[in-house]
């Protein structure tokens, strides 16, 4: 049986005076991201916990780790593949009005 | 009394149980209310003051009106409004996920072969339009909400005992109906009444209560919504609790006069309209026997009026959390409107919390003990 989802927004949402949708928009987000990060922490540490109590990994091993080169280049490049990510709107943005700002220098 | 990330505290019976990864995103929720509530919001009380301090509040006509343009503008007052229901959307987004990641083991729990009680709904029945127009708490769907599941009723459970922080009575969430009773013993210590009725019960938190505390009785419990009603069916089961649930308004209930011993509502009349609160008030003495009591137990804030930041801030959760009478009933003048429905013996004060009615202290008094540990009360006898 296929079944009809539950409803997920509510009905009346009164606008806030003043406040824009895309804050509200974007308030949500941030909120859903920082409720994604604080369960994946939580997952994060159960399994170091459940790693430690069998035996697995020593206390303080994730702290003290020190990773080979190759594997600091991995991480490395995971980090700046997060800030690019993250940044990107940023980026664009400014490439726009670089380029906007060049194109009438040029006219 | 709180909850928190052990397995004990995490259950009823019925209850949605959530996984590893639900049961931090609920705390989550809980901890983002209570930062929002202990971190942010303090500054904005300050704000406040400091716009009270600055305006002469007995010279003018509106004073909540003047702290309401004063803080309009503020970004800070905007985004903390903002936050303050983000962090509701949060509490059911959670919530509604869980429960439907479980919807056929809650069904299959939800079916009760031997039910002491009963549910009876009614299919041509139409919810109140307070109740329609705006649903209530943000909960999506609203309280009358019904796709002939019990989920929504879930949703209700978990998401109420989130929604108090645990402070309620953890996951039973139950410390009204409890109090409600012990409001009855404390005047009424050797009653044995032989019908009760929850007005608004929702998923039955209020109800149960009654059933264990006066287990002779016939009790019931009415409601407007139908998913609700099967689920508080349901839950009152395997709480093992004899208690017939009917989809009825409190306005006009199918009961004849003076067919109750006792009849009560829990944080209901805020929840209604000017109007419905009169009607429900109305119909409580209707289906009272000569001498039978009426209880309404309501949040304990009537004594911030006064208090502008407070009635301020109650204005704010009843527009942005839908709280339709939140103002009427707050300023209600239950004695007048009791006594003009014939009610004999009115009381109203602050019952301290109870965590079980019949053992907890029974302290009744005319002043509140703060949210969480008294609730007002307005009682009368018919």
């Amino acid at each position: 049986m296929t079944r009809i989802p539950l409803p997920r927004t509510p009905n009346r949402l009164d606008p806030i005076p003043g406040r824009a949708a895309a804050d509200e928009q974007t308030l949500g987000m941030i909120m859903g991201l920082l409720s994604e990060i604080t369960v994946l922490r939580a997952r994060q540490d159960a399994c170091e916990r459940l790693l430690a109590s069998a035996g697995l990994l020593p206390p303080g091993a994730v702290d003290s780790f020190d990773p080979d080169p190759a594997a600091r280049a991995e991480r490395e490049a995971l980090r700046k593949r997060s800030i690019a990510k993250v940044l990107r709107p940023m980026q664009e943005l400014a490439q726009h009005e670089l380029a906007s700002l060049t194109t009438e220098t040029e006219t | 009394m709180s909850w928190n990330e052990s397995a004990a505290a995490q259950t009823h019976p019925m209850i949605a149980v959530p996984s590893h990864d639900e049961l931090v995103e609920q705390l989550f929720v809980r901890d983002l209310k209570l930062h929002v509530m202990q971190v942010i919001e303090p500054a904005q009380r300050k704000i406040a003051d400091h716009v009270l301090a600055g305006s002469d509040a007995r010279s003018s006509n509106n004073p909540l009106g003047d702290l309401r343009d004063a803080m309009a503008p503020l970004e800070s007052f905007k985004s903390w409004l903002g936050i303050k229901r983000e962090s509701q959307r949060q509490l059911w987004a959670a919530v509604g996920s869980s429960v439907e990641r479980q919807a056929e083991q809650l069904e299959e729990l939800g079916t009760i072969a031997d039910p002491l009680g009963s549910v009876t709904l009614d299919p041509d029945f139409v919810v109140p339009d307070y109740v329609a127009q705006g649903d209530i708490h943000l909960m999506p769907g609203g309280n009358g909400f019904d796709d002939g599941s019990i989920l929504q009723g879930a949703v209700m459970d978990r998401g109420g005992a989130v929604y108090m922080l645990g402070r309620n009575g953890g996951m039973l969430n139950d410390l009204r109906g409890q109090t409600a009773m012990a409001h009855l013993l404390t005047f009424a210590p050797d009653i044995a009444p032989s019908r009760i009725l929850d007005m608004g019960c929702g998923i039955g938190t209020s109800t149960v209560p009654a059933a264990v505390a006066f287990p002779d009785a016939e009790v019931h419990g009415i409601d407007v919504g139908a998913s609700m009603l099967r689920y508080a069916h349901a839950r009152a089961e395997h709480l093992g609790a004899r208690v017939h649930f009917t989809q009825a308004s409190a306005e006009h209930t199918p009961y004849p006069d003076g067919h109750f011993d006792v009849v009560y509502s829990c944080v209901v009349l805020h929840e209604t309209s000017p109007e419905a609160m009169l009607n429900v008030l109305a119909e409580s003495k209707r289906l009272l026997r000569p001498g039978g009591i009426a209880i309404h137990l309501e949040v304990p804030l009537i004594h911030t009026m006064g208090d502008h930041w407070e009635e301020f801030t109650s204005e704010l959760e009843a527009q942005f959390n839908n709280e339709p009478n939140w103002r009427g009933a707050l300023t209600a003048d239950y004695r007048a409107e009791m006594e003009s429905l014939g009610f004999a013996d009115v009381k109203l004060g602050y019952q301290s919390t109870a965590t079980d009615a019949r053992s907890s202290a029974k302290v009744f008094k005319e002043t509140s003990d703060g949210v969480f540990r008294s609730w007002f009360v307005a009682s009368g006898r018919a």
